[in-house]
C-alpha cells in the first residue's frame, strides 16, 4: 500500500520525522518497505497483510497514526446535497447473483462537466503511482485510496434503458474493459450489465461502452459488495488484477459502503458540478450485526504474560474505533468497528491490544520451566548411518522429491502402482512423486559428470512416495546410494551399515531382474523374510538413459528395515583370553556352489571354535582347475573358549570343514 | 652332535643365506635361495632344525635359543631382499631421501550435507530445551493443512494455485489414493503440530522438521521445496514472554554471543497475536521467523481447552539460516549436490 505523506495529514497530524512514523508503524503491524521522494511528497510503501484490508486506504492508517501517537482522527464530510429527483425514477438495479454480489448500491448525478482534475487531486494520485484521468475518474480512485472502498463510474447515457443488472457471464460472452483488452466473462464471474450486454467486470474493472468520457453528462456511481473469493478467481481466470479486486478479494467494510458513495458523490459534485438525485439503491443484504465481544482482563496476562493497565487498555480499544459497552475491573465489552471484521473473539482484542501497547514490553528473559527430551530411536539409527557413509565415503545429496515421468518409469522396484502425480510439476517438468531416490541421485550424478568432477559418491535419505489403495500414501524413508565402484564396492558398504546397527545381521541376496540393473548384476537384499532393498551396477541401456558415461552402481535401502534390527545399547560378551590361529584352506569345487551355501557349510562343520571366516580369493581357470570348476581360498580363524589351540586341534577343525565341504559339494584340497 | 658344531653350523648357514639374499639380483635367484635356506622340506634351516634333536638334553636350551635367534635373522634378511626387489623399501629405506613434505595418505571422508548439518545444530539446541522431535507426512489432507490451522476456505493461502495438489484422475488402477479427500503436498510443517496434539494429551513440547512445498519460481532466494523446523509448546500457563525467552535462549545458542528479541506484529491463521521474529546480533536486526501464541481455535480443533492451556509456536525456514551461516548466495545450490559445494562444509 503506497501512502502519501501530505494526503495522510489530511486525516491527521504529522509532526513527527517521516523515519519515526515508519518505524512505530512496522513496530505496530505495518511494515516499512520503503519511502520514495515524489514530487515534494513522499510515497510511504506499507505492507499491509491479509487480515487487515482497512489499511488499504490512507484512512486506515490514520488511524492507527492517531491510536499511536494518541492524537484526534479527522474523518471528511461525505454529505452531498441532493436534488429534488428521485433516483429510483431515473435508474433501476436488479441484483441476479447474490452469491457473487452481496450488495448493490447505485447513486445518479445528473449535467457533470468532465475535465481535468485540480492540481492537488491529480497530485495525490500521481504520489501513490495513478494516472490522472478526469476528474469523475480521479475522484472514484481518490476515494478508493481514501478508505478503501472501490467505486465504478458509469456513463449513464451508455446504460441501454438506464438499467444495471448484476448477474453471473453467459457462455460465449466477452466484454472490452477500460484497459482497452477484451475478456471472456463466462459462468462464475460476476458482471455488470445493461438491458442489453455486460458494461463491467463486477469488482474488477469497468468496460471501455460504459466509461465517463469528455462527453459524458451524466453518471451511475456504483458502490457494491463482491464476494471475495468469486472476485479472486475472476481475477485469476482473466489475469486481470486491479486495485478493485486486490481489495474485494481481502474483504471491504460493509457498513462502510454507503460512506464512500456519498463521499464519492460529494467530491463530485465538488469537482465537476451537476446535481445529485435524492437516496439510493441499495439491492442485496444487509450487513450483519456485529456482536459484542468481552476481554477478560486476566486474560492479557495469561496470553502476553504481562500486565497492562487497565485505563490503557480502554484507551487502546476505543481509539482503534471499539465502542465500549461496559467495563469494570474484570471486563471490557466492547462492539467492534465495521471496518474490522477481523475482530471477533476476545484473542483478537489481546492481539489489538498487545501491538499497539509494543510487545518491547514483553521480557525475554523469564525462566521456562524444563522438560525431559531424548533424542528419538528414529534420530540415533539416522546418526550411525551417516557416521558410517560419510567415512566410507559418500557425500550426502538432498534431491527434489519429484521427478519427471521417463525417469520415474525407469526405476520402480517397491511398487508397480503408478506414480502419485502433482497437478501442476514442482520444478520443470518434475511432476511424479518418486517411487524410489535411485533416479534423482542417478541426475546428481550426471550434474557432477559434466562437471568432470572426479570422485561421485552420493548418498540420500529421503522418502520414498508409495501409492496404495485407500488413506494418505505410504512415505517410506529410504537411503539411495549411487556409486562410481562396482557391484561388491557397495555391497561392502552396505555390509558396513549393517555390521554398525548390528554385528550378526547377515543379509540374504536374491537375483532380481530390474531393467536398470545390467543383467545378472542385480539382487535384492532380504534379512531374514523381510524385504531390505536392492543393489546392482547399473545397465549400459541405463547409463544411456541418464546420459552417464561412467559406470555407476545403485543401491537404494528400507531405513524402516535398518532400524528394526538396531541393536541401541550392545551387550558384553565375555572374550576368550587365549590367542588365536588359523588355517588357510582351498578348495577345489563345482563352479555353481555359491559362496553363501559354501559358507554355511563352513559355519556349520567348523564348530564353535571356528571364530571366523574369511573369504580370501575365487580362482577359476578351465587349465588349471577343470571345467565347470573353481577354487576357492578362504581363512579359518579358530580360538577355543577352552584353551590355546594345539597344531593338532586346528588342524582337525580344518579336516572336519574340508571333509563336511566334500560331502556335501565334492570339494576337494588343492595341492 | 655337539654343542659347539653345531653352533658354528648354525653361524655358517646365518652367513651363507645373508650373502646369497643379498646378491640375489632377481626374484627367480632370491625364489631360488629362499628355497635352498628356508624351504619347508628341504631347506638348510630345516636341515638344521633337525639336527637339532640329535644335541643333548642338557646343551637344548642353549641350541634351541641359538636356533630361533638364526631363524629370525635369516626371516628378516629374506625380508628385507624381497623388499629390496619388489621395490617397497623405496619410501623409506631407498635411496632416495626421506621426505616428510609429500602428501600422506589421506582416506575419502564423505560429507553431510549443509542443511542436514543445520537441521542437527537446530534439533540439537531445541532438544537441550526440552523439544522432542516430531515427524509427519508430507502428503497431506486439506483438515491438517488448512481447516485444522484455522484457515478458511477463502483464505488466500488456499488458492490451488499456492499450493501442490495432487492429481486425482482415475486415469489408472491404483490411482486412488487421492480419490475420496483431495491430497496436496504440505505447505507448512504446522501440519505435524496438528498430528501430535490430536493424538496426545498436554503437555506438548516438540519441534517438527522437514520438507515443504510452494509454488515459487527457483531463483536464488527461493525453492519450490524447502525445509521448515517449527516449535511448538502447549501447556498450562504458556505466554508470549515464554516465547520469547524461549527464541533468546534458542538464538543464543545457535549464533553464539548475546543475541536480543523483538517482536513485529504479523498475521499467521493459526497464531493469534502473531508476530515476525527478528534477533540483534551483532548490532543488526536479522529476520528469523514466524512465531505467535496458538490459535484458540487451533487448540479447539485438536480438542484442547483453550480456557485450560495456552501455547506458542514458531517457525524457520532451514534454507535461510543455513545460508546465511555458510554465506551461501544462491539456495538452488542446496538441492545441485555439486560434490565440490558438498565437500565445503
Amino acid at each position: 500500500m503506497l501512502v502519501s505523506w501530505n494526503w495522510l495529514k489530511e486525516y491527521v497530524p504529522l509532526d513527527m520525522p517521516v523515519a519515526e512514523l515508519e518505524r512505530r508503524l512496522m513496530m505496530a503491524g505495518l511494515n516499512h518497505e520503503s519511502t520514495e521522494e515524489v514530487g515534494g511528497d513522499l510515497a510511504i510503501d506499507l505492507e499491509v497483510t491479509s487480515n487487515r484490508p482497512d489499511c488499504l486506504g490512507h484512512l486506515g492508517i490514520a488511524r492507527e497514526v492517531a491510536v499511536l501517537w494518541d492524537r484526534q482522527l479527522k474523518r471528511p464530510a461525505a454529505a452531498p446535497r441532493e436534488s429534488e429527483l428521485r433516483v429510483t425514477d431515473l435508474v433501476d438495479v436488479r441484483l441476479e447473483c447474490p452469491a457473487l454480489c452481496s450488495r448493490y448500491t447505485a447513486r445518479a448525478i445528473l449535467g457533470v462537466k468532465i475535465g481535468p482534475s485540480p492540481a492537488w487531486l491529480a497530485r495525490r494520485l500521481a504520489t501513490i503511482g495513478l494516472k490522472p484521468i478526469n476528474n469523475v475518474v480521479d475522484v472514484t480512485n481518490y476515494v478508493l485510496m481514501e478508505c478503501g472502498q472501490p467505486l465504478h463510474a458509469f456513463d449513464l447515457a451508455r446504460l441501454a434503458d438506464a438499467r444495471i443488472v448484476v448477474r453471473e457471464g453467459l457462455p460465449g460472452e466477452s466484454l472490452t474493459a477500460i484497459d482497452h483488452k477484451t475478456y471472456a466473462v463466462g459462468p462464475g464471474i460476476c458482471v455488470i450489465a445493461d438491458a442489453k450486454r455486460a458494461v463491467a467486470i463486477g469488482g474488477v474493472m469497468g468496460g471501455e461502452r460504459s466509461e465517463v468520457v469528455e462527453t459524458t453528462k451524466d453518471l451511475l456511481i456504483e458502490a457494491a459488495q463482491f464476494d471475495p473469493l468469486s472476485i479472486r478467481g475472476a481475477a485469476r481466470r482473466l489475469n486481470l488484477h486491479s486495485d478493485s479486486s486486490y481489495r474485494f478479494e481481502r474483504g471491504l467494510d460493509p457498513e462502510g459502503l454507503d460512506w464512500a458513495s456519498r463521499r464519492c458523490c460529494a467530491l463530485v459534485l465538488e469537482l465537476a458540478g451537476g446535481e445529485l438525485a435524492a437516496g439510493s439503491i441499495d439491492v442485496g443484504s444487509q450487513p450483519r450485526p456485529r456482536e459484542p465481544i468481552v476481554l477478560r482482563m486476566g486474560q492479557l496476562k495469561r496470553i502476553l504474560g504481562i500486565e497492562i493497565d487497565a485505563g490503557a487498555v480502554r484507551r487502546i480499544l476505543k481509539a482503534l474505533g471499539n465502542e465500549e459497552r461496559r467495563a469494570d475491573l474484570r471486563e471490557i465489552e466492547v462492539l467492534p468497528p465495521s471496518w474490522r471484521r477481523d475482530l471477533s473473539r476476545e484473542i483478537d482484542l489481546i492481539e489489538e491490544v498487545a501491538r499497539i501497547h509494543g510487545y518491547e514490553a514483553i521480557p525475554e528473559d523469564v525462566s521456562v520451566p524444563m522438560a525431559t527430551s531424548a533424542r528419538t530411536e528414529h534420530d540415533r539409527v539416522l546418526d550411525r548411518l551417516r557416521h558410517v557413509l560419510t567415512a566410507a565415503g559418500y557425500d550426502e545429496a538432498l534431491t527434489l522429491s519429484a521427478v519427471e515421468e521417463p525417469w520415474s518409469n525407469a526405476f520402480s522396484p517397491w511398487t508397480t502402482l503408478p506414480a502419485l502425480v502433482a497437478q501442476t510439476p514442482i520444478l520443470r517438468r518434475a511432476d511424479q512423486l518418486r517411487r524410489s531416490l535411485v533416479p534423482s541421485l542417478l541426475g546428481a550424478r550426471r550434474t557432477n559428470e559434466t562437471l568432470a568432477n572426479g570422485v561421485i559418491e552420493l548418498f540420500e535419505i529421503a522418502r520414498a512416495y508409495l501409492p496404495r489403495h485407500g488413506g494418505l500414501p505410504c512415505e517410506e524413508l529410504m537411503l539411495g546410494l549411487t556409486s562410481g565402484g562396482d557391484f561388491f564396492a557397495v555391497k561392502g558398504v552396505i555390509e558396513a551399515l549393517l555390521a554398525a546397527l548390528d554385528p550378526a545381521a547377515q543379509p540374504r541376496m536374491e537375483d532380481c531382474s530390474e531393467a536398470l540393473f545390467t543383467s545378472g548384476r542385480g539382487c535384492r537384499l532380504y534379512l531374514g523374510d523381510r524385504l531390505l532393498g536392492c543393489l546392482g551396477e547399473v545397465s549400459a541401456a541405463g547409463l544411456k538413459q541418464f546420459d552417464l558415461r561412467g559406470p555407476t552402481t545403485v543401491a537404494e535401502l528400507w531405513v524402516r528395515e535398518l532400524e528394526a534390527i538396531a541393536i541401541r545399547v550392545p551387550q558384553y560378551i565375555e572374550l576368550p583370553s587365549f590367542p588365536s590361529t588359523s588355517r588357510d584352506v582351498n578348495l577345489e569345487l563345482p563352479a555353481a556352489v555359491r559362496w553363501a551355501d559354501l559358507a554355511a557349510v563352513v559355519r556349520a562343520s567348523g564348530g564353535e571354535s571356528l571364530e571366523r571366516l574369511e573369504f580370501k580369493e575365487i580362482y577359476s581357470d578351465d587349465a588349471l582347475v577343470g571345467q565347470g570348476r573353481k577354487s576357492v581360498l578362504f581363512r579359518l580363524a579358530l580360538r577355543s573358549r577352552e584353551g590355546t589351540l594345539t597344531s593338532q586341534q586346528a588342524d582337525a577343525i580344518r579336516d572336519a570343514v574340508v571333509r563336511a565341504c566334500g560331502a556335501e559339494y565334492g570339494a576337494v584340497l588343492r595341492a | 652332535m655337539a654343542l659347539a658344531q653345531f653352533l658354528a653350523e648354525l653361524d655358517d648357514l646365518l652367513a651363507g643365506a645373508k650373502t646369497a639374499f643379498d646378491k640375489a639380483a632377481d626374484a627367480a635367484a632370491l625364489e631360488a635361495a629362499r628355497i635352498e635356506f628356508l624351504g619347508a622340506k628341504s631347506g638348510r634351516l630345516k636341515s638344521a632344525q633337525k639336527s637339532l634333536g640329535a644335541i643333548d638334553q642338557a646343551d637344548k636350551p642353549i641350541a634351541g635359543k641359538r636356533f630361533n635367534e638364526v631363524k629370525r635373522e635369516i626371516d628378516a634378511a629374506f625380508e628385507a631382499a624381497d623388499a629390496r626387489l619388489t621395490g617397497r623399501a623405496a619410501a623409506t629405506e631407498g635411496p632416495i631421501e626421506f621426505d616428510p613434505t609429500l602428501p600422506g595418505r589421506r582416506p575419502r571422508l564423505g560429507h553431510l550435507h549443509p542443511l542436514t548439518q543445520t537441521i542437527e545444530d537446530l534439533k540439537e539446541i531445541m532438544g537441550r530445551l526440552g523439544f522432542s522431535v516430531a515427524d509427519g507426512p508430507e502428503i497431506e489432507d486439506e483438515w491438517h493443512n488448512f481447516d485444522a490451522l484455522n484457515i478458511p476456505r477463502e483464505h488466500p493461502a488456499r488458492d490451488p494455485l499456492e499450493n501442490f495438489h495432487l492429481a486425482t484422475g482415475h486415469s489408472g488402477p491404483g490411482r486412488t489414493a487421492g480419490d475420496d479427500v483431495p491430497l496436496l503436498l504440505r505447505s507448512q510443517t504446522s501440519t505435524v503440530q496438528i498430528r501430535v496434539m490430536e493424538r496426545t494429551k498436554p503437555p506438548v513440547r516438540i519441534i517438527s522438521l522437514g520438507r515443504v512445498y510452494r509454488p515459487d519460481p527457483a531463483d536464488a532466494t527461493h525453492y519450490p521445496m524447502f525445509h521448515q523446523i517449527e516449535g511448538l509448546l502447549v501447556d498450562r500457563q504458556v505466554t508470549m514472554a515464554d516465547l520469547k525467552s524461549v527464541l533468546r535462549l534458542f538464538a543464543m545458542s545457535y549464533f553464539g554471543g548475546e543475541v536480543h528479541i523483538r517482536f513485529r506484529p504479523s498475521f499467521f491463521p493459526f497464531t493469534e497475536p502473531s508476530v515476525e521474529v527478528d534477533m540483534r546480533w551483532h548490532d543488526r536486526w536479522i529476520e528469523m521467523g514466524g512465531a505467535g501464541m496458538v490459535d484458540p481455535n487451533v487448540l479447539r480443533a485438536v480438542g484442547y481447552d483453550p480456557e485450560e492451556v495456552t501455547g506458542f509456536a514458531f517457525g524457520l525456514g532451514v534454507e535461510r539460516v543455513c545460508a546465511r551461516r555458510h554465506q551461501v548466495t544462491d539456495i538452488r545450490e542446496f538441492y545441485k549436490n555439486d560434490v565440490r559445494f558438498l565437500e565445503q562444509f
